[in-house]
């Protein structure tokens, strides 16, 4: 993200300080080349973000439970209900290297389920709503042993800074 | 006299700031929007205080629930009755200005009464234990009844401010504009500077009042009916698919998406015709207004069913097909935002620019708004989007485009000052407002950004449960530089000196 705000940043600085500060004049800069440097920036910028978006189907949840729906023999179902303000789960351990299929609804308003790693980022979270007949569903393989916290991310009422749970991975 | 002049000149130091020039003919483009931009300067210091105080409850280890009380009430106060109302108030006077039209009548009463109404009473909700957060969390005000968290009463209370704020922004304000765009007789008298649909200014403002008119009316129908059955007027049970969650949320989701959206293609379009106004060489044209209008049609285009990148994470039944599209109608905005950015560089690169306050403002909250833009499109992928939703990103998100629109209407407003009220403002404290609110907007947005990507929780009150407590401190100093320049902005209103020019040289200048 800084990759493309800092040089955007510096250069719209850049430009209102010149013309703006530094030497105000009109510039005889051509039209038909400054169209040409819009055609590569929009180009550029096209590109850039097709890039991005395609490298990024892989790492799409839905893409990467349905791969390892699709790899795994033996993916281990969990369900999750979501209540004020706690968690009911089917399974809280689980071991490394195996895929858990965690489908979580809430009972009652919105919440959601997010696992954190140990060291403090968030793995994924899914937001529950009431009411739907399928549950939300994500496949998620755990890569190191810890105690992973749970937590509700959707502000849920009262006691919502304290709904959180947690796993263990083994 | 407009009624709006009488009240304004009445209210104590803001009637100062705020009062209406009455000897320059204009009186009736300048009235309401004044009246409108002075209040939602008061709603501004409300939401300014309780922004403060988020952080300042956690520092000091209060009760959980002042901090949610003061997060439903310092969003309430900022989206609507200070951000969307000073956005009314100064886009209607431009209209005006633009087209020779009268804000006067009952319909510009009818917004400010409706807005202002309809905002104190869900004040008095939230103070009376109404803790929803500004985004309702649908069905969370039910739920919280059930669970004994506050009473029905506040809740319709609370629906029956929401009501009239919304009622305001998807069919009264657009209506308005509609109206002054389309109908109605010019006045000669009143036209500051002629424009038309074909200028970009005018065309973006039209989009923004449709595209609130459109994505507007499903929520407006169904809160509408839970409003009714609330009130007993019509059966709960008639009116069970209204109460659906799931039908709620796409509704209020489709409005609330678009509703950003509206407001971005609004302020885009202010800059598209106020900065012309401030080039070096004096042309007033942009690079190239073909190039400014497909900026704008994209933006509306990619915008409209972008909305879905809401529902990644929410809704499992989304086929996946509709989220990809919502990812790449979110990145494709950002097309627009490229075509956007480069017009304003190369308007500033050809013609050369007059730093003003008020043009300094547009631009750096234009910078703001770019900045903000990238975060978005971020959080608008699908693979991101699972693992940074729910966290302080999106809060600094929604912040950050609140406080980038916030500074480029204040830049616009800077401009118009002159012709509203015959007074202009000092330069030195015009620059130190854009500064002090600059990198105040800045670092705070990115503080947000840090915490989210930390894992913090937003609307959370427990800050100190994983040693988040680092990225509130860093909100709070950077929320008081904010507030710095905002005191400054004040002061400058407060100790604005007359024009001491005939009226007409007044319009001339100012515009």
């Amino acid at each position: 993200m800084l990759c493309l705000q800092i040089p955007f940043l510096v250069v719209f600085l850049y430009i209102i300080y010149r013309k703006g500060f530094a030497n105000p004049d009109p510039s005889d800069a051509d039209q038909r080349k400054l169209s040409r440097v819009d055609g590569l920036w929009v180009t550029f910028v096209i590109i850039l973000f097709l890039g991005i978006n395609i490298a990024s189907i892989e790492y799409m949840p839905p893409i990467s439970s349905a791969r390892a729906v699709s790899t795994q023999q033996n993916i281990r179902d969990v369900d999750v209900t979501a209540e004020s303000w706690s968690y009911e789960m089917s399974a809280r351990e689980f071991e490394v290297g195996q895929a858990v299929r965690f489908s979580a609804k809430s009972a009652d308003t919105m919440h959601s389920f997010a696992i954190y790693h140990p060291d403090g980022r968030m793995l994924f979270t899914m937001m529950l709503m009431p009411g739907l007949e399928t549950p939300a569903s994500i496949v998620h393989t755990f890569t190191e042993p810890g105690i992973y916290k749970v937590r509700c991310l959707e502000y849920c009422g009262a006691a919502h800074h304290e709904m959180r749970d947690e796993i263990v991975v083994k | 006299m407009v009624t709006a002049t009488n009240i304004v000149q009445r209210i104590p130091l803001l009637g100062k700031m705020f009062s209406v020039d009455t000897s320059t003919g204009l009186e009736e483009i300048n009235a309401w929007p004044s009246l409108m931009v002075l209040t939602s300067f008061v709603w501004l210091a409300v939401a300014g205080l309780l922004g403060v105080a988020l952080p300042l409850t956690q520092l000091l280890g209060l009760d959980s629930a002042l901090y949610y009380t003061a997060l439903t009430a310092h969003g309430a106060a900022l989206a609507f009755p200070f951000l969307f109302q000073l956005m009314i108030g100064v886009s209607l006077h431009r209209t005006a200005g633009c087209l020779g039209r009268p804000v006067t009548g009952w319909l510009p009463a009818l917004i400010y009464i409706f807005m202002n109404v309809g905002s104190v009473l869900l004040t008095l909700a939230i103070l009376g234990g109404l803790k929803i957060s500004y985004a309702l969390m649908y069905p969370l005000p039910i739920v919280g009844v059930q669970t004994g968290q506050w009473s029905m009463d506040v809740v319709i209370l609370g629906f029956t401010g929401i009501a009239l704020v919304i009622t305001t922004v998807i069919v009264l304000y657009p209506v308005q504009v509609l109206w002054m765009l389309f109908f109605g007789r010019e006045r000669e008298d009143l036209v500051l500077e002629r424009r038309t649909l074909r200028d970009p200014g005018m065309l973006g403002m039209a989009m923004a009042v449709l595209v609130l008119l459109v994505a507007g009316i499903p929520i407006l129908i169904i809160a509408g009916l839970i409003l009714l059955g609330l009130y007993g007027v019509i059966p709960l049970t008639a009116i069970a698919w209204a109460t659906e969650p799931v039908v709620f949320q796409f509704a209020f989701f489709i409005f609330a998406h678009n509703l950003m959206e509206a407001m971005a293609i609004m302020i885009v379009a202010a800059v598209y015709a106020t900065l012309p106004l401030y080039l070096a060489d004096g042309t007033r044209k942009l690079f190239s207004d073909r190039l400014a209008k497909l900026a704008l049609w994209i933006l509306l285009v990619a915008s409209l069913t972008s909305f879905f990148h809401h529902f990644f994470t929410m809704f499992p039944a989304m086929p996946s097909a509709l989220a990809y599209h919502g990812n790449i109608m979110s990145w494709a905005t950002g097309i627009g935002g490229a075509l956007t950015i480069f017009t304003i560089l190369a308007t500033i690169w050809k013609h050369g620019l007059k730093p003003e306050p008020g043009t300094m403002a547009l631009l750096m909250g234009f910078a703001l708004y770019i900045l903000d833009g990238v975060s978005a499109v971020v959080t608008s992928n699908v693979a991101w989007s699972f693992q940074i939703h729910g966290t302080m990103w999106q809060a600094g998100h929604t912040m950050g485009v609140l406080v980038a629109i916030t500074l480029m209407w204040m830049g616009v407003f800077y401009h118009h000052y002159p012709v509203i009220t015959g007074r202009r403002l000092n330069r030195v404290k015009g620059n130190w407002f854009v500064v002090l609110y600059s990198i105040g907007a800045a670092g705070a947005f990115y503080s947000f950004l840090a915490a989210g990507v930390a894992g913090m929780p937003r609307r959370f009150a427990a800050w100190d449960q994983e040693g988040w407590m680092v990225y509130g401190n860093l909100v709070l100093i950077f929320g008081l530089l904010i507030a710095a320049g905002l005191v400054v902005f004040a002061w400058d209103l407060l100790n604005s000196r007359e024009i001491e020019t005939s009226p007409g040289e007044q319009t001339v200048a100012a515009e």
